[in-house]
């Protein structure tokens, strides 16, 4: 992992066309401001994570799966 | 009535106030906004989330207090935005099984259904408290 140092108002460039800026900064957060082309979607990972997870859960139920999983919660 | 043939449950009658909206879809799935919220005899405290855009889609939740009675919700500014908290509010947890038969449940982002306007999110959070693969507790033997 690439690791840089940056102060408030300090911007860093990934590839041609994206823009991090350092907004803020308190003791356990970080704001920062983004400049991308529409095309490029920014996301936070935990929405990512979730996404995955949701297409994993959006598989068909068979009735045996079911009855094992009411063996988890009963 | 309006109805529709789902994969889960064959065909289902439902009624138009019946219908729960999530405004912003759910993540994977931005585009499904119209959900049923079906209990079935026999599979409680399990409920289900039958889309109505699409009649194959439908996710598998429980109550989140049936997995951790002491989840502390916290909701994003932008998710309090799609439905303020009441005291009526649902908050389930979405399920999953992994290739290897395991049940997970998504503990970071709980589906918040609020029952009285019909409107619901999933409520990804900020912080990293909870897992989005919080494994359910192994079944007791039977005795």
């Amino acid at each position: 992992m690439l690791v840089i140092r940056r102060k408030i108002g300090e911007i860093l460039l990934i590839g041609d066309d994206v823009e991090v800026e350092i907004l803020e900064c308190s003791h356990s957060q970080v704001k920062l401001g983004i400049r991308a082309p529409k095309r490029i979607t920014i996301l936070r990972k935990e929405i990512q994570l979730t996404g995955e997870q949701n297409r994993l859960a959006s598989r068909t139920i068979s009735p045996a799966k079911l009855k094992n999983l009411l063996g988890h919660l009963r | 009535m309006p109805e529709i043939v789902t994969r889960q449950f064959g065909k289902l009658e439902f009624d138009e106030s019946a219908v729960l909206h999530f405004p912003a879809g759910l993540p994977g799935f931005e585009s499904r906004t119209r959900f049923l919220l079906i209990e079935r005899p026999g599979t409680a405290p399990l409920l289900f989330l039958q889309s109505l855009d699409a009649p194959k889609l439908c996710f598998v939740a429980a109550p989140m207090h049936s997995i951790d009675p002491d989840y502390a919700l916290a909701m994003t500014p932008e998710d309090q935005q799609i439905l303020s908290l009441s005291s009526d509010s649902l908050i389930l947890a979405v399920l999953s099984a992994s290739a290897s038969g395991r049940w997970t449940a998504n503990l970071l982002a709980p589906v918040v259904i609020d029952k009285k306007a019909r409107r619901a999110v999933q409520a990804v959070r900020a912080d990293a408290r909870y897992s989005h693969r919080h494994p359910l507790p192994e079944p007791r033997a039977c005795s």
